[in-house]
C-alpha cells in the first residue's frame, strides 16, 4: 500500500508541470492579444506595440514559461494584466468562495444522488425508479446557465425569498449551489442505481435475505458499501466537471470565486490570470483524482495490486 | 453502526463546510447611503490613462477630475483650471490652476503634478492604453510657475479642451503613479475617493470630505458592479441589488417602462454602428459594388429589430451629437431594385459572396444583413466571433485579410462629443489603415484625407463645421462603410434615484446622484 501510494504521488508533479506546459503554450496559441485588448479599439499599432512589451508578451514562450515557472515553484504566479494585482493574492482571495461552494453542492448532490439512486435500484422498474431516473435525466441535460436564470427570476426576484446576487449571507448559498448540484446528482444517481443493482443481485446478498436479515441492513451495510467504489471513482472524476459548472454558476450569480475571475480574465486574454486559475483547478483535479484512488484502494484491496 | 458513523460524518462535514464559508462575510456598513450602478464590463484599470472604456470611465468619473470638466449642458466649465487662454494661433495654450488642491493621498495639486501627468503620456515608453490621441498633437509641457501651466501644441487642434475632460487628461497622483499603484489603486482630486476596489467583485467609492468644492452633493457611497448577462441586470434592478443599470439592453426597455418603480432614460448617443467594407478585396474595391450594398440595407428594419426603435438611422458617419455633423444629408434609400443594377453595371448581375465577421453580442445585425442582401443576390457568409479573436481578425493588416477573404467588419465607434476629427481620423484616414488604427476597410481617398486633416487645424468653428458637411458627403458618396445607425443611451434607474445624466456615448454621471 505504501508503495502504491508513494508511486502515485511521485506523478504528481511530473503532471502538474506538463499540464503547466500545456496550458502555457494553449492559451498563447489562442487568437486574441492581450496587448491589443489592453490598449483598446483606438490604440496605434506603435502603442500596442509598447503595451506588448511593458506586459513581456515580445519575448520567446520558452523564455516567458522559464520565468513563469521559476516564479511558481517559489510561490509567485506574476501579476494580473487588468487589475496588477499578484494573481496569487487574486486567486488567495476567492479560492473560500468556490471550494465553499463546491463542497457545498458536492455533499449536496451525494447527500441525495445516492439514497435516490437506491431508491431506483430497489424499487427497480417500479414507479419510484421511473421517477428518478426521469428526473436524472432532466438534471444531466438541462443547460445549468438557464436554470440558474429561472431560478433566479422564481426565488429572488418573483418571491423574493432568496438573494440574487453575489455572496452576502448564507442564504445566497442556496441557489448557486443547488444549481451547481443538480449535473453532479443526477450522475451520482445514476450511477448509484446500476452500481446497486448489480450488486443486488449477488448471491450474498440472495444470502442475507434467506438469513433474514432486515431489508434495511442489507441495503445499507451489505449492498452499499459495496456498490461504493464506482460511485466514488465517479465522484472523485466528476471535480472537474464541478468547476466547469462553477465557471459558469459563478458567473451568472455574481459569486466572487475563481470561476468568474476566469471568465473576466479569459475576456481581457490575462494570461497570467488564466494560467493561475487553471493550474490552481488542475491541481485541485489531480488531487482529487488521487484521494479517490486512495479511497477505492481502501475499499478494495484487491485493486492495490494492479 | 456503520450507518451512523457514515451519517454523522457526512454531517459534520457538510457543518464544517458552512462555518468556513459562513466566516467569509464581511458586515456591510449598514448605516450610508449607497448608491449601486451595475454595468456590463469590469472597469479595466482604476488609471483613468491606462483605459478607453466608456463603462471605465463611468466608474472613474467621481474620483478624477480634468483641467476642465464637462457639465450637464455638455459645456466645456473650469474644474482644475480655472482659467485659460491660447496665442492667436492656437499653439501655446496657458492654464491658471485652482489652489489648494489636494489629492487623495495628501499630494498636492499644482503645476509640477500637471507636468507629470501629461509627461507619462508623452514618454513612449510607458506604453499606456490612452497614450496614442495625445501623442498626435501635444509637443510639450511645462509649468510657467507652482500655479501656471504652458502646453506647446504641434499644430492647432480644436478638440484640445474637449479632450482635457477625458481618460488620459484625467488627473493622477503623480506620487501614486510613480509608485506603479495607480492601476489597482484610484486616488485623484474628485469628489468621491476609492474605498476598496475587489477585482472580480465591486468598486466602492467613498465621499472626499476634502474636496475643493465642499461636501459632494450625492449618494454616501457609490458602488459600482457589473454582470455580462443582460437578464441578471434587468433582475437586479427589480430586486433592488442595483439602483442604476446601465446600459440598459433594448430589449427590457419596454418591460421597465411598464413598471411604475424604474424609469428608462434615454437620450442621443453617439455609438455609430456600420460595416467596413474592404476596399482592397475584389469586388468590394469597386465603388458601385460598395453603394449597392448601401442601398440593399433596410435601415429603418434594422433600428426596429435590433434596438427596438431606440437608435437613429445612418445618414452620416457622424453621429447626431457630434459637433459638425449634418442632419440634411440625404441617407441612402432602402432600393433593392437600384442595388441590382449597381451590381449589374458593376458587372455582377447574378450577386457574389462575401464574408463578414462579428462579435457575438452584435451577430444579429450580421444575420439580417445576411437576409437583406440577399435580396440583390449578395450572398453573404457571417462568421461569429468571440471579442478577443475577433479583434485580432478586424485589425489584421491587408494581406492578413485577403488571407483570410475577409471581406467586411461589423463594428461600431463612438468619439462622444469630443469632436469630428475623433471619428474620422481613426476611421477614414488613409493613414490610419488598420493594423495602425481603425480604417478597417484601408479606404484610400486623398481628397477626404485633405478635408480630414484640413479640418483638424481649422479652428473657426463654422468654417471648420462647413469642412466636416463636405466630408460627410464625401464618406456617403464613396461608401468605404454602410453606415447602419446610431443608438440612443439607454440606462434604467430605480425611480427614487434623482440627479444622474449621461454623457453622449453611455457614460453616465452618478457623482451628484441621491437616492430618496
Amino acid at each position: 500500500m505504501k508503495a502504491y501510494i508513494l508511486k502515485k504521488l511521485l506523478a504528481l508533479p511530473l503532471i502538474l508541470i506538463g499540464v503547466s506546459m500545456l496550458i502555457f503554450v494553449a492559451i498563447r496559441a489562442l487568437p486574441g492579444d492581450p496587448a491589443r485588448m489592453m490598449a483598446g479599439p483606438e490604440a496605434t499599432q506603435e502603442a500596442v506595440d509598447n503595451m506588448r512589451t511593458r506586459l513581456g508578451l515580445d519575448r520567446s514562450i520558452a523564455e516567458q514559461y522559464g520565468q513563469f515557472a521559476y516564479g511558481a515553484v517559489r510561490g509567485d504566479l506574476g501579476t494580473s494584466i487588468k487589475s496588477k494585482l499578484p494573481v496569487v493574492d487574486e486567486i488567495a482571495e476567492r479560492m473560500p468562495f468556490t471550494l465553499g461552494l463546491a463542497i457545498t453542492a458536492y455533499l449536496l448532490a451525494i447527500a441525495i444522488g445516492v439514497p435516490a439512486g437506491m431508491i431506483g435500484a430497489i424499487y427497480r422498474h417500479g414507479w419510484p425508479d421511473q421517477a428518478v431516473m426521469l428526473l436524472a435525466i432532466a438534471g444531466a441535460s438541462i443547460a445549468n446557465f438557464w436554470l440558474a436564470l429561472m431560478a433566479m427570476n422564481t426565488f429572488s426576484v418573483s418571491l423574493g425569498w432568496l438573494p440574487l446576487l453575489g455572496a452576502t449571507s448564507w442564504k445566497s448559498f442556496i441557489l448557486p449551489a443547488i444549481t451547481l448540484a443538480v449535473l453532479p446528482m443526477a450522475v451520482i444517481a445514476r450511477m448509484t442505481r446500476s452500481s446497486m443493482i448489480e450488486v443486488l443481485a449477488r448471491d450474498y446478498i440472495r444470502t442475507a435475505r434467506a438469513k433474514g436479515v432486515a431489508p434495511g441492513s442489507i441495503y445499507w451495510s451489505h449492498a452499499l458499501r459495496n456498490a461504493l467504489i464506482p460511485i466514488v471513482t465517479i465522484v472523485g472524476l466528476n471535480f472537474g466537471s464541478l468547476i466547469g459548472g462553477a465557471v459558469v454558476t459563478e458567473s451568472v450569480f455574481n459569486w466572487p470565486g475563481i470561476g468568474r475571475l476566469l471568465v473576466d480574465s479569459v475576456r481581457y486574454r490575462d494570461y497570467p490570470i488564466i494560467q493561475g486559475v487553471t493550474l490552481v483547478a488542475v491541481t485541485g483535479v489531480v488531487v482529487m483524482n488521487f484521494l479517490a484512488e486512495m479511497a477505492i484502494a481502501a475499499l478494495n484491496p484487491k485493486i492495490r495490486f494492479d | 453502526m456503520d450507518i451512523i458513523r457514515k451519517k454523522f460524518i457526512s454531517a459534520r462535514h457538510f457543518a464544517l463546510g458552512c462555518a468556513v464559508t459562513g466566516a467569509l462575510f464581511v458586515p456591510l456598513s449598514a448605516f450610508a447611503s449607497t448608491l449601486t450602478v451595475m454595468q456590463t464590463e469590469a472597469p479595466r484599470s482604476m488609471d483613468p490613462g491606462d483605459q478607453t472604456a466608456t463603462f471605465t470611465a463611468a466608474v472613474l468619473d467621481p474620483m478624477y477630475e480634468g483641467l476642465l470638466a464637462r457639465a450637464k449642458d455638455l459645456t466645456l466649465q473650469p474644474a482644475l483650471a480655472t482659467e485659460w487662454s491660447s496665442d492667436d494661433a492656437g499653439i501655446v495654450w496657458t492654464f491658471k490652476l485652482r489652489q489648494g488642491v489636494k489629492f487623495h493621498d495628501g499630494t498636492p495639486f499644482d503645476a509640477d503634478a500637471v507636468v507629470k501627468n501629461f509627461t507619462r503620456h508623452l514618454d513612449t515608453k510607458r506604453g499606456l492604453a490612452a497614450s496614442g490621441r495625445l501623442r498626435t498633437f501635444i509637443d510639450s509641457v511645462s509649468a510657467v510657475d507652482p500655479s501656471t501651466v504652458q502646453f506647446k501644441l504641434k499644430k492647432p487642434y480644436p478638440a484640445f479642451l474637449a479632450l482635457l475632460t477625458t481618460g488620459p487628461c484625467l488627473m493622477v497622483s503623480p506620487v501614486a503613479d510613480a509608485a506603479g499603484t495607480i492601476g489597482s489603486k484610484a486616488v485623484g482630486t474628485g469628489p468621491y475617493r476609492l474605498q476598496e476596489y475587489k477585482s472580480g467583485e465591486y468598486v466602492l467609492e467613498t465621499k472626499n470630505t476634502d474636496w475643493w468644492g465642499g461636501a459632494a452633493k450625492g449618494a454616501d457611497e457609490i458602488k459600482w458592479t457589473w454582470t455580462a448577462e443582460p437578464s441578471v441586470m434587468n433582475m437586479a434592478l427589480q430586486t433592488g441589488d442595483a439602483d442604476i443599470v446601465n446600459p440598459l439592453p433594448a430589449a427590457f426597455a419596454k418591460q421597465l417602462e411598464a413598471n411604475p418603480d424604474m424609469k428608462v432614460n434615454k437620450s442621443d448617443g453617439s455609438a455609430v454602428f456600420w460595416v467596413s467594407l474592404n476596399t482592397k478585396l475584389k469586388p468590394l474595391d469597386d465603388l458601385r459594388v460598395r453603394q449597392a450594398l448601401n442601398y440593399a440595407t433596410d435601415r429603418a428594419g434594422l433600428v426596429k429589430a435590433i434596438m427596438q426603435g431606440n437608435a437613429t438611422p445612418a445618414n452620416s458617419p457622424l453621429a447626431p451629437v457630434t459637433p459638425g455633423y449634418d442632419k440634411t444629408l440625404a441617407p441612402y434609400t432602402y432600393d433593392i431594385d437600384k442595388a441590382k443594377k449597381l451590381l449589374a453595371d458593376a458587372g455582377y448581375p447574378d450577386g457574389f459572396s462575401m464574408t463578414t465577421i462579428v462579435q457575438e453580442p452584435e451577430a444579429r445585425i450580421g444575420e439580417l444583413l445576411q437576409a437583406m442582401w440577399a435580396k440583390a443576390g449578395v450572398k453573404l457568409d457571417v462568421q461569429r466571433m468571440e471579442s478577443g479573436v475577433w479583434s485580432k481578425a478586424a485589425f489584421a493588416d491587408p494581406a492578413g485579410k485577403a488571407t483570410a477573404n475577409t471581406g467586411s467588419v461589423i463594428a461600431s465607434w463612438s468619439s462622444g462629443v469630443n469632436g469630428a476629427d475623433l471619428q474620422f481620423r481613426p476611421l477614414y484616414h488613409s493613414a490610419s489603415a488598420s493594423p495602425a488604427s481603425a480604417n478597417l476597410g484601408f479606404f484610400n481617398d486623398p481628397k477626404l484625407d485633405e478635408l480630414i486633416d484640413k479640418a483638424a487645424s481649422t479652428l473657426d468653428e463654422k468654417a471648420r463645421d462647413a469642412i466636416y458637411v463636405d466630408a460627410q458627403k464625401e464618406v456617403n458618396e464613396q461608401a468605404p462603410h454602410v453606415l447602419l445607425y446610431t443608438t440612443q443611451d439607454l440606462y434604467a434607474a430605480r425611480n427614487s434615484v434623482k440627479g444622474t445624466w449621461v454623457v453622449p456615448g453611455g457614460l453616465v454621471v452618478v457623482k451628484e446622484a441621491t437616492k430618496g
